[in-house]
């Protein structure tokens, strides 16, 4: 049995939280530029 | 069948996998309105699904109450309208889709042998979210000018002509919207950083799969809802045009953007269910699936589609003749992956040693009766037969196979599959089995004559039609009404289960069942995989993959 130490631990968490904040971006993203374009066509 | 139950906890399961020492919350509060673990938070969703589940199946009841008969029985045909909205709003929104959440939650770190979700605080916030959106939803049926009465898919000029509670619609789907992102982040989150040394995105099992690929489309598409609403909340009220034809704006545009996000929707509510099924056959079969790394394509080139053929939906509001072609051939494409699915299931039950425990039965029933749906959503795939078909009984027809026997019997068979795990107790076999058999029944009872009606020309969103739809239209509502009434008997197998019921069950529930949820004991403990479990042949079911 593999024990994930505290490091890897702490490693995990942090490259959850960055992805979170990538897909949230994304997200916002797609929010904006679609609004912005409806906005900006009319 | 279910592996040798005892009567007090079993501790097979490895026990080093496991923290017995269960820390849970105390206090009422502190364990469900603050609670960030992923089984509680799971529960939270499935209790509330539940409740949705109820909530637009009575809706659905005043609707078939008043199609029993041709005539304005019992409703106001602008009530009838707000109640097939608000059916409709509720069931994909309140029902399918937070249930998913929910089986996601209690499933996905237990299947790649993570402690809990990435982002345990957001998880929470995602769910309680949820109740304060469908209480804005629901209020709007108390409020002056109702609640929304357009269809759920919102069309202007229509939904523009809505009263004030207008506002309040769009406000809720905006509350749903934010916590199905969040809940497809952690998701997303989860699946890449959280798995077990060892578990390659090929190893995991085919729930995780759909699960991973239903989030990057939630992702895709939720915003464009939200945008498209926000664009119909300031039409109304500021005065704005986007889809206002009267001030320049192009109403055909809301049904482009509405379906862009719509169709991915429809696959949103049946890929999770494909996983279910995924795993459940399998285990009733005693075989490994048939075809796991075509099933995971197959999934993506589903998921792909799902972006490319939205305007299906809306032949008949005039296009070029290429794009209908386009739309068409792009729409029936999408049968070759999910005949790859549905071959495959029936290539895994090919000379298993099949039992028929409740689970199994839902997921064939599931199999036998979404391939109707399916088979169905081809004929309506065909653009010239479209323009008969559209806006009839026989795309409600078609729908409600996909979601009904489809979505929703995959998360019967999910329940039963898991529950015992859930809480550690056996539910009745019996009464699961009665509950799968009145239901399969009067499911049909209640969509199979629709397609008739549809083909015969009755409209749907009507309360009212000619006399000679009255016959199907009874025996439609007889239908409906058994339906619902047999819903009540899982309920009652679940309370059954959770509180009356004598036979614990063991850690590995069903004989045949593989993957790490199975190596805890049942209920599994409030925190498991401290410690991350080996990954190999005897505990997940496709470590053999080459990858």
């Amino acid at each position: 049995m593999e024990k994930v130490g505290r490091d890897e631990i702490a490693a995990r968490r942090s490259r959850a939280v960055r992805t979170a904040w990538v897909l949230g971006a994304v997200a916002a993203l797609i929010f904006i530029t679609f609004i912005l374009s409806g906005v900006l066509k009319s | 069948m279910s592996i040798e139950h005892t009567h007090g906890h079993d501790h097979e399961s490895h026990a080093a996998h496991d923290d017995h020492h269960d820390h849970k919350p105390t206090g009422f509060l502190n364990r469900w309105l603050f609670t960030t673990n992923h089984k509680d938070i799971g529960t939270l969703y499935l209790v509330f699904a539940l409740l949705m589940f109820f909530t637009g199946g009575a809706m659905a009841m005043v609707i078939r109450a008043e199609l029993f008969m041709p005539g304005l029985q019992l409703v106001e045909p602008d009530f009838f309208n707000q109640m097939t909205t608000m059916h409709a709003l509720i069931m994909v929104f309140g029902a399918v889709m937070p249930a998913w959440v929910g089986f996601a939650n209690w499933m996905i770190p237990m299947m790649i042998g993570a402690p809990d979700m990435a982002l345990p605080r957001m998880n929470n916030w995602s769910f309680w979210i949820l109740p304060f959106a469908f209480a804005m939803l629901l209020s709007t049926l108390l409020m002056d000018s109702g609640g929304p009465a357009a269809g759920w898919t919102l069309y202007p000029p229509l939904s523009l002509q809505g009263g004030q509670s207008f506002a309040f619609v769009v406000f809720a789907v905006h509350m749903m919207g934010i916590s199905s992102i969040m809940g497809s982040i952690n998701v997303i989150a989860t699946i890449l950083n959280m798995r077990a040394p060892g578990m390659s995105l090929l190893k995991m099992p085919l729930f995780v799969w759909t699960w991973l690929i239903t989030a990057f489309l939630l992702i895709a598409v939720m915003p464009v809802l939200a945008g498209a609403v926000t664009m119909l909340l300031t039409d109304h009220f500021f005065g704005t045009s986007f889809f206002n034809a009267a001030g320049g704006g192009d109403p055909v545009m809301f049904q482009h953007i509405f379906w862009f996000f719509g169709h991915p929707e429809v696959y949103i509510m049946i890929l999770p269910a494909f996983g279910v099924v995924s795993e459940i056959i399998p285990t009733f079969a005693r075989k490994p699936l048939f075809g796991y790394t075509a099933m995971v394509y197959a999934t993506a080139s589903i998921a792909f589609l799902s972006f490319i053929v939205w305007a299906h939906h809306m032949f008949t509001v005039g296009m070029p003749l290429t794009g209908e072609l386009y739309f068409m051939y792009a729409t029936m494409l999408i049968a070759v992956p999910t005949g790859v699915k549905v071959f495959n299931w029936v290539s895994t039950m090919w000379q298993g040693s099949m039992t028929f425990e409740t689970p199994m039965l839902f997921a064939i029933g599931f199999v036998v009766l979404f391939t109707i749906g399916g088979l169905s959503g081809l004929m309506l795939a065909i653009t010239a037969a479209d323009l008969q078909y559209h806006d009839t009984y026989f795309v409600v027809a078609h729908f409600h196979y996909v979601l009904v026997p489809g979505s929703v019997f995959a998360l019967m068979a999910g329940a039963y599959y898991w529950l015992p795990k859930w809480t550690g107790h056996m539910y009745s076999e019996k009464w699961g089995k009665i509950h799968f058999w009145i239901s399969a029944i009067s499911v049909n009872i209640l969509f199979f004559p629709q397609h008739y009606l549809g083909l015969a020309g009755m409209p749907r969103r009507i309360p009212d039609y000619s006399t000679q739809f009255a016959d199907f239209n009874m025996i439609s509502s007889i239908g409906g009404f058994i339906f619902g009434a047999s819903q009540l008997i899982f309920v009652g197998v679940i309370l059954h289960c959770v509180y009356k019921s004598r036979e614990a069950a063991s850690g590995r529930v069903w004989e045949g069942a593989r993957g790490l949820e199975w190596i805890l004991s049942s209920p599994p403990p409030y925190h498991s995989f401290n410690t991350p479990p080996v990954i190999d042949a005897t505990t997940v079911a496709h470590a053999g993959e080459a990858h």
